[in-house]
């Protein structure tokens, strides 16, 4: 198997990245339900500051990358995009307070990344 | 009284924005009687009157884009199975998915929706293998020489009413539909016609079964009373909002959102710069219908009708959420106490990877407020069938579901007490 690869320019968020990186909607939504207040302060601060310039690199990038390394930064955006809420809302609650339970909602447009 | 009719002849009259005192006038002010969610009987003569009676929109024109691709819809609420097919033609048709041979479904599904392109435009059944083209007609019977009896002309699919507005495709099960979808849709047809509704192609969808009876879901997205407190968590600060620009127009009702004030977060705030930055996804006020938002103020959030009986269109250009262009909501009945509920946002579509990882953001955002929304639903339908409470109050802001009330009541013939 190969090592898990991201841009050069990315490379530190290899860790982070090997975690959160998921290819679909369904599989980063069931790694958010069981992640910790800690699990999301620890993405949320290490991607935070690098949001910047990780959109500058996906502004180049077609709307689903190709390459492995480009498609992992993307997959952690993608878990960023949809994991900071938990952290800058929800002060470190995997489930949205006083919510419906996720897993009942659908995500009719398919289980695609 | 006033009759439906009466209501679709006035709506165009009524098209003016009504204050708050005009409201009260029109729809009264007293407490609404809740036997319209509990009583099965009701839901039984809704179906008959209402949802096999109206137009419903069941699918938009780019669902089904090309020559045979088609969407099949299960419609609890009218024992039916829908096929909605775009022809060799080009035009768009719906269907019973009903093999005219001994009734089994033409194209076999297990979920509420589904969608596939019918190859060499033909569609077959796979009981006994008889074949229909994308219009309908009966193309081919496997050893039809064995029928002593047969009458190919007869046995096309099932036609059922289908007329399209601005890309939305609406159906209708009544033979004879007293009116046309155009004269149906009145006044809101013309409130919210012109958007470019086709241009956002890229969806988000959400759908979920609900213990609830139908109109307790709708009604919860009818209003904006419970901004404040519903969405404390997804939308802090939100405590400016203002729901205005009241409109009654025939069974449909619509009215505005406006309101700033919000606490957005720093990482919604990097991803709205971003989508801001754009030309197709920055707030598009001047793609706005005229008659919406008027004064184009820059606090304008969405517009937020009701489209009898089961559709909310919110229409936002991309002024409120960042890049939404709007978001739909349907209510479908599966039973007095069961609905599927049906959420979609519409985008215009990414150009790049960053543009679809912010439009994701916002699509999450949305979503959250969503879940902090249909929390309530199933515990106020517990709490209405529990008989504890026989009437709702509603205050002005909530007389779209006054209205919808009205609505309802007037075409299953019974007056208000």
């Amino acid at each position: 198997m190969s090592e898990f690869k991201l841009p050069e320019a990315f490379a530190d968020l290899t860790r982070l990245a090997a975690h959160w990186a998921k290819p679909t909607e369904y599989q980063r939504s069931r790694l958010r339900w069981s992640a910790s207040k800690e699990d999301f302060e620890i993405l949320y601060d290490a991607i935070m500051p690098r949001l910047d310039a990780i959109l500058s690199y996906m502004k180049s990038l077609p709307v689903k990358p190709i390459g492995e390394a480009d498609r992992n930064l993307y997959w952690l955006a993608c878990a960023f995009a949809e994991a900071s809420p938990h952290h800058e809302l929800y002060e470190g609650s995997a489930q949205v307070p006083h919510s419906f339970v996720a897993e009942r909602f659908v995500a009719a447009h398919g289980d695609v990344s | 009284m006033e009759t439906v009719q009466d209501l679709q002849r006035s709506s165009k009259r009524m098209l003016p924005i009504h204050s708050t005192e005009d409201i009260r006038q029109m729809l009264g002010t007293e407490p609404v009687n809740l036997d319209i969610i509990r009583d099965p009987e009701i839901y039984r003569q809704e179906q008959e009157k209402i949802f096999r009676k109206n137009w419903l929109k069941v699918a938009t024109t780019w669902e089904v884009a090309n020559p045979g691709d088609w969407k099949v819809k299960e419609l609890a609420v009218c024992a039916a199975s829908v096929i909605i097919v775009r022809g060799k033609d080009g035009v768009i048709r719906a269907f019973h998915n009903v093999c005219t041979h001994r009734g089994n479904k033409v194209i076999p599904t297990t979920e509420f929706e589904t969608f596939g392109h019918a190859r060499a435009n033909v569609m077959t059944c796979r009981f006994h293998g008889w074949v229909f083209g994308t219009n309908g007609d009966l193309r081919s019977v496997p050893m039809k020489e064995e029928f002593a009896e047969i009458d190919i002309q007869r046995l096309s699919l099932r036609e059922i009413r289908c007329d399209v507005w601005e890309g939305f495709v609406f159906i209708n099960f009544d033979e004879k539909p007293g009116q046309s979808l155009k004269e149906y849709l009145g006044g809101f047809g013309e409130l919210f016609a012109g958007y470019p509704y086709a241009e956002s192609t890229t969806t988000y969808r959400y759908s979920t079964v609900l213990d609830c009876n139908w109109k307790v879901a709708l009604y919860a997205f009818s209003e904006g009373y419970h901004v404040p407190t519903i969405h404390a968590g997804s939308l802090p600060g939100f405590s400016g909002i203002e729901h205005t620009n009241y409109r009654i127009l025939g069974p449909h009702a619509s009215s505005a959102i406006y309101g700033g004030g919000m606490d957005t977060a720093d990482s919604t705030l990097k991803f709205a710069e971003m989508l801001h930055g754009t030309e197709m996804h920055r707030p598009r006020p001047e793609q706005l219908p005229s008659d919406i938002n008027p004064e184009r103020r820059p606090d304008f959030q969405f517009e937020l009708p009701s489209v009898f009986p089961n559709l909310i269109i919110h229409l936002a250009a991309g002024c409120g959420y960042p890049g939404l262009s709007y978001f739909t909501h349907q209510f479908w009945p599966l039973s007095h106490g069961k609905t599927l509920w049906e959420g979609i946002n519409y985008f215009k579509p990414p150009q790049n990877a960053a543009e679809d990882i912010a439009q994701r953001h916002v699509n999450a955002l949305h979503r959250n407020a969503w879940l902090e929304d249909t929390a309530t639903m199933e515990d106020t339908f517990f709490g209405i069938m529990s008989g504890a409470i026989n009437d709702m109050y509603l205050m002005d802001r909530e007389f779209l579901i006054r209205h919808g009330v009205d609505t309802l009541n007037h075409y299953l013939n019974k007056v208000e007490a």
